[in-house]
């Protein structure tokens, strides 16, 4: 039915805008109507029109204030303008040239000399006037006397017969213009005789056409009538501006200008009827709206009238006067509404407002809450829907505006105990009415909410970190977590257990980065610094990590989609970790052999797991778990790509590998700021790591020709150091730990211990973490020992013996510890010496093999490997023929080489070629 | 370091003489003070693992290639690119023919560290060399061993085999196959005999009387570790090379042989289709040209292999006559100890 009325619409306006184009054409053949067609003297003339009326309209502008000046004596200000307007005029000198003077200036002019004299001559009025005001009198006569001059023969001439000079002046503007367009005009005439097809051809046109014609008209409207303040009233109040221009006119203007204002009034009225029209069939059929919209983009011209009126007068006339508003019809509304939604066209902005009015006339009615809730639902989903690309961010207004909505509609659920909302609840089935029976609504308040947070998460995703606005926008976290806290005090009653899951993990989500300031201040027997009430409450709320154990535990349990609890647990053990719950942390990351199958889940999921083995890597560090801290972080670090990995940033690559599409998806898996982890801190607990395992290793391994790295990161660290040309005092985080590494090489523990300990990188990076004085302590404890096993490794073969004694005063270890190291080194067959109880010595076996013999071992094995490949070659190419010939000749062959002695090797693998 | 190049004029003017050899060079007789000049190059020049080089000069008589003068190259760096040498030669050799000295080209010599010269560009200059003046050597001059008391000095050439294989550039593992050449008779050396006048002798003489101890048993320095774990270290950079080069091949050969197999599975289906098709009586495939659809795999350069190999001989030969002589001297100085 909408679909029949629409295109009834839509004819209608067709003919009514040809029938605009009709009016004015149709007694164009004379010529003195002909200079009405003010839109063809544009068409050919259009450049210098538009100077003209720019210059023009400035004029007419002073000119205007000139004699509001006039009408309250304000000579001062009339003296100022007229300067003004003389130097505007002179501006517009070329075009005056070419049009000749312009009446209303030449009227002004007069109007002005008049007026000035007749000041002059009002003896008593000059005494009444200020001093000021007096002055410029005199001075504003003199000039005007003077200007005047130049343009006596035209004031004259108007002084005579004011209206007709002003005619004439119009009448030869537009015979001018008129005449050359006169060809023009034919052929109109004649297209429109042709054939209603080349009509319907040029129907795009016509509507511009008229519209500029209205325009022009508009223009000539004003110089022909200079008092015409209203002058963009035309556009907003057709017929009041018609009528006021001529009411203006009064006789000042000839009688043309009147036919020409009727003509324009015709039209307008025409106009008028048609945009009536559209006001009946509107208020009849509103769901006709999304085709009047198609409509429009053909009409362009026509939009904005028909916004503004369906905007501004639609709205309270939301329903008819006299109708009882009921539930049915209010659900009948918003069903009209709904239908327009997602279609082409469709105002959003304005659908929105309508769901507002809507709410508002439902909330002044009592209809009850069911349908209030019903159209919330509405509204939120028209304000997600109001940016069409789901890639854009929402604008943080639309989004507070949002949030708001929520905030609404969950104290409406709150309140009333009486609602039941759901997805699966079936249209039908809904019940909107207030009776004993409860209410049901479709609709889904989690869904909603988790929208909003994904849009928060886009928000932040979509703003300069480093900008005021973003705090700002970090602000509104709190109320983001408060409505996921009410949704989740609310769905505890009344969701089902999957959407409890769905709740908790967004309460986790938002819980698990960040560190619980208060409960580590507790932990360490701090009081509270509270400082307000805001602080007070909040360190009396619930332990973040009993919040987190509690919602994952319930999530573990009831969860049966397994992402939900992937999620869950990495949040979990990033939350023990971040507090260096380690063992928990730990633990839980090898029960839920996340490892083994993370690679299969989806690129957030990884990230995420990316963020947790960080996070867990941190942890151990911190805890003094080296080797552990340094295998976390070795796949994250090693790729060189952590950032990536992490989603915390882009890695500069040639479009080549990614297209903008691709790139468009990684940009919407970064994570927000605010979540980052500092990745300087993360490549410097890693080197660090690296240096304090990798160091001792290689002092131990000098001459093994097999000697594997443990960090290959830290190895080219180290290269990128060894080249420098000019070693100067290290200034980067990574210059630190390598001269910290060398200093270690040496077993000098001391500089070591000043290059990874310093103001610098106590800034750069120690200072990051919640316990930096016990981490310090740590790792110079981690330092001293390191050192004391790199020195024994390196300066072993120089001792027949050392003292413990020594060996503890140089390295600032107790001896017992000293004892224990070097007890566990010879017990590792790392260092070839015994322990001396009674004198507290280490003696060294010197079973070490000299360099030489390091070297010649390693040139056997090297030559080991050599006979093996060569082996190889050789076995290739036996099998090869022996395979490919046949059998017996391979016997033969092997017979004939029996004599050949060859390394095991080859028997062992014979079986393989 | 870039390696001389034989000038063309000069190869012109030995042109003739190239191939009017009746008999091979069998010996080469040294001027002493060639020697000198050499030594002092170096001492003057090179430092560590820098080698020096320079142009012999001197005449064919008989069967023995007398070197009577040589001259070094400048060492130039790379910033004066626009130095040219050959210029310099030319401006030398004709300098030293107006004062009436021997100015034919018969070779170039060069310095060593721990004996590594076999390299591709050494063969490269010196077959180029040996191409234009047949009986031109090269010389090379061990200062590290000459450090320690015993003169090194010996000089190569090119065997003919080699020559050959080098005119074809045949470096194919086929190519040398069929050359039948292994490391071992790449080069040449040739006896050398370093003769001074009777004059110079009896200096000698005068001079041996003169010397000290200290100064004439330098040769008689025991430490040894440090020789060897350079040379060790260098042979050791050679075996990796080696190593590599053979897990090429390998790979090369595992492609080549793996092709074939493609290559015969391929015509026995087109037998077997073409078989097919004359039972059916219709025309047989055409024959394609099978070497366009399996392109052999490129083979792998074998010549760098062969150098590798010599210059690792080359090491063990110095490893072996160093340690032998060390050996010896540690036997000497135990004795004398138990003689104490």
């Amino acid at each position: 039915m909408s679909r029949f009325f629409a295109t009834g619409s839509d004819s209608e306006s067709e003919e009514s805008s040809s029938a605009d184009e009709i009016t004015p054409k149709a007694p164009g053949t004379t010529l003195k109507q002909s200079l009405l067609l003010s839109d063809d003297e544009e068409d050919t003339k259009r450049v210098v029109r538009s100077a003209k009326d720019k210059r023009f309209e400035e004029l007419t502008n002073l000119i205007k204030t000139i004699r509001n000046a006039m009408k309250i004596r304000d000579m001062a200000k009339c003296l100022e303008e007229f300067e003004q307007l003389c130097r505007a005029f002179l501006k517009s000198k070329n075009i005056v040239d070419k049009e000749g003077v312009p009446s209303f200036y030449i009227r002004l002019l007069a109007d002005l000399e008049d007026y000035l004299n007749l000041l002059w001559e009002d003896k008593e009025g000059k005494k009444k006037m200020n001093k000021n005001n007096a002055k410029a009198l005199s001075t504003l006569r003199q000039k005007i006397r003077k200007y005047n001059r130049d343009y006596e023969t035209e004031i004259t001439a108007y002084k005579e017969n004011p209206q007709e000079s002003a005619d004439e002046e119009e009448e030869k503007e537009a015979g001018d213009s008129g005449s050359s367009s006169d060809s023009d005009d034919d052929d109109d005439d004649d297209d429109d005789g042709v054939s209603a097809k080349a009509f319907l051809k040029k129907k795009p046109e016509s509507a511009p056409d008229a519209s500029k014609f209205l325009k022009s008209s508009k223009g000539s409207g004003e110089s022909s009538s200079s008092e015409d303040d209203d002058e963009g009233g035309w556009g907003s109040d057709p017929v009041g501006s018609g009528s006021e221009s001529s009411d203006e006119d009064q006789g000042k203007s000839a009688s043309l200008a009147v036919v020409f204002l009727k003509k324009t009034h015709e039209s307008e009225k025409s106009a008028d009827k048609k945009v009536s029209k559209r006001k009946k069939i509107k208020k009849e059929h509103l769901e006709e709206e999304p085709e009047e919209g198609e409509g429009e983009e053909v009409e362009g011209g026509w939009e904005k009238v028909k916004g503004g009126v369906c905007l501004v007068k639609e709205k309270p006339k939301m329903f008819a006067k006299g109708t009882e508003i009921n539930i049915p019809v209010v659900v009948k509304k918003l069903n009209e509404i709904l239908q327009a939604r997602g279609k082409k066209g469709t105002d959003r902005a304005a659908q929105i407002e309508l769901f507002n009015a809507l709410a508002a006339i439902t909330a002044e009615n009592n209809l009850g809450q069911g349908i209030l809730v019903k159209i919330k639902f509405n509204i939120i989903a028209s304000l997600y829907d109001y940016n069409p690309n789901l890639a854009a961010f929402m604008k943080p207004d639309m989004w507070k505006k949002c949030l708001d909505c929520i905030n609404e509609l969950l104290d409406i659920l709150f309140e009333d105990n009486n609602i039941f909302i759901g997805e699966n609840i079936a249209e039908d089935s809904e019940n909107l009415a207030i009776s004993e029976q409860p209410f049901r609504v479709r609709g889904c308040i989690l869904t909603l909410v988790e929208r909003m947070d994904e849009e928060f998460t886009k928000i932040m995703q979509n703003t300069d970190p480093h900008s005021q606005e973003y705090v700002d926008n970090l602000k509104d976290e709190g109320k983001v977590c408060n409505i996921i806290d009410r949704l989740l005090d609310y769905l505890e009653t009344k969701g089902s257990t999957e959407e409890i899951c769905r709740v908790y993990l967004r309460r986790i989500m938002h819980t698990y980065y960040k560190f619980d300031y208060k409960t580590h201040r507790r932990s360490l027997g701090l009081p509270a610094e509270s400082k307000s009430e805001q602080d007070q409450d909040e360190s009396e709320g619930e332990d973040s990590a009993i919040i987190m154990d509690r919602l994952c535990k319930f999530i573990y349990a009831k969860d049966r989609t397994d992402r939900i609890r992937t999620c869950a647990i990495l949040c979990h053990i990033y939350h023990h970790a971040l507090h260096s719950r380690w063992y928990q942390a730990r633990d839980l990351m090898l029960m839920s052999h996340l490892q083994d199958n993370i690679q299969h889940a989806d690129p957030p999921v990884q990230i995420l797991y990316n963020r947790t083995m960080v996070q867990l890597g941190i942890c151990a560090f911190r805890q003094g778990m080296i080797k552990d801290a340094h295998n976390a972080l070795l796949d994250i670090q090693s790729s060189g790509r952590a950032k990536e990995l992490l989603g915390q940033g882009l890695l500069m690559r040639n479009m080549q590998e990614r297209n903008a599409e691709q790139e468009k998806i990684e940009k919407r898996r970064q994570v927000p700021f605010h979540m980052h982890i500092n990745l300087e801190l993360l490549e410097c607990v890693y080197l660090v790591s690296a240096m304090l395992l990798e160091i001792p290793y290689m002092a131990a391994h000098e001459f093994d020709a097999r000697r594997r790295m443990i960090s290959k990161q830290f190895h080219h660290q180290l290269r990128v150091g060894e080249r420098q040309p000019l070693l100067g005092p290290p200034e980067s985080m990574r210059e630190h730990v390598v001269a910290a590494s060398k200093a270690m090489k040496m077993g000098d523990w001391r500089t070591c211990h000043s290059f990874i300990i310093n103001e610098k990188m106590n800034s750069k990076v120690w200072d990051l973490f919640p316990e930096t004085q016990r981490v310090r302590e740590m790792l110079v404890r981690k330092i001293q020992e390191e050192s004391l096993r790199t020195y024994l490794f390196t300066y072993s073969s120089v001792y027949d013996s050392i003292s413990m004694h020594t060996l503890s005063e140089m390295f600032q270890l107790e001896i017992p510890t000293v004892h224990s190291i070097i007890s566990k080194m010879i017990i590792n067959e790392e260092l070839m010496a015994s322990l001396d109880q009674p004198t507290q010595t280490v003696v060294m076996h010197r079973t070490e093999p000299t360099s030489l013999q390091n070297m010649a071992l390693q040139l056997a094995e090297k030559l080991g490997s050599l006979v093996e490949n060569n082996e190889r070659v050789f076995d290739l190419k036996q099998g090869v023929y022996g395979g490919y010939f046949n059998r017996d000749q391979k016997g033969s062959y092997q017979q004939k080489h029996g004599g050949y002695q060859r390394g095991g090797y080859r028997n062992q693998n014979q079986n393989n070629y | 370091p870039s390696f001389p190049r034989v000038f063309t004029t000069q190869a012109a003017s030995m042109a003739s003489t190239a191939g009017t050899l009746d008999s091979p060079v069998k010996q080469i007789q040294i001027e002493g003070m060639v020697v000198l000049k050499i030594i002092k190059h170096y001492q003057e020049e090179g430092q560590g693992s820098e080698v020096v080089q320079g142009v012999l000069l001197g005449l064919v008589v008989e069967d023995r290639l007398e070197i009577t003068n040589c001259f070094p190259f400048p060492q130039h760096t790379e910033d004066d690119a626009d130095f040219d040498e050959v210029q310099y030669q030319m401006e030398m050799m004709r300098s030293l023919r107006h004062v009436n000295i021997d100015h034919l080209h018969v070779g170039w010599y060069q310095s060593t560290y721990y004996g590594s010269f076999v390299s591709r560009a050494l063969l490269d200059s010196q077959f180029s060399y040996q191409h234009a003046i047949e009986e031109s050597v090269v010389l090379i001059y061990d200062p590290i061993k000459t450090g320690q008391g015993s003169l090194s000095l010996k000089a190569y050439r090119l065997t003919p085999k080699l020559m050959e294989i080098c005119k074809e550039k045949d470096f194919t593992p086929e190519g040398l196959k069929k050359a039948n050449i292994g490391f071992e008779h790449m080069f040449e050396e040739v006896p050398i005999v370093i003769r001074n006048s009777h004059l110079i002798n009896v200096l000698m003489w005068e001079l041996e009387d003169k010397s000290t101890v200290a100064d004439k048993h330098e040769l008689l320095n025991l430490s040894s570790s440090n020789h060897l774990e350079k040379s060790l270290q260098l042979l050791m950079d050679r075996v990796d090379d080696m190593s590599q080069d053979i897990v090429k091949f390998n790979t090369y050969s595992r492609n080549l042989s793996k092709q074939q197999q493609q290559k015969h599975q391929y015509l026995q289906r087109r037998q077997q289709e073409n078989a097919q098709r004359q039972s059916r009586g219709e025309p047989q495939l055409p024959e394609e040209d099978i070497n366009k659809m399996f392109k052999p795999p490129q083979p792998p350069p074998r010549m760098d292999t062969l150098l590798i190999a010599g210059q690792v001989n080359n090491y063990c030969q110095n490893v072996k006559e160093f340690t032998s002589q060390n050996l010896g001297k540690l036997f000497m100085a135990e004795a004398l100890q138990g003689h104490n």
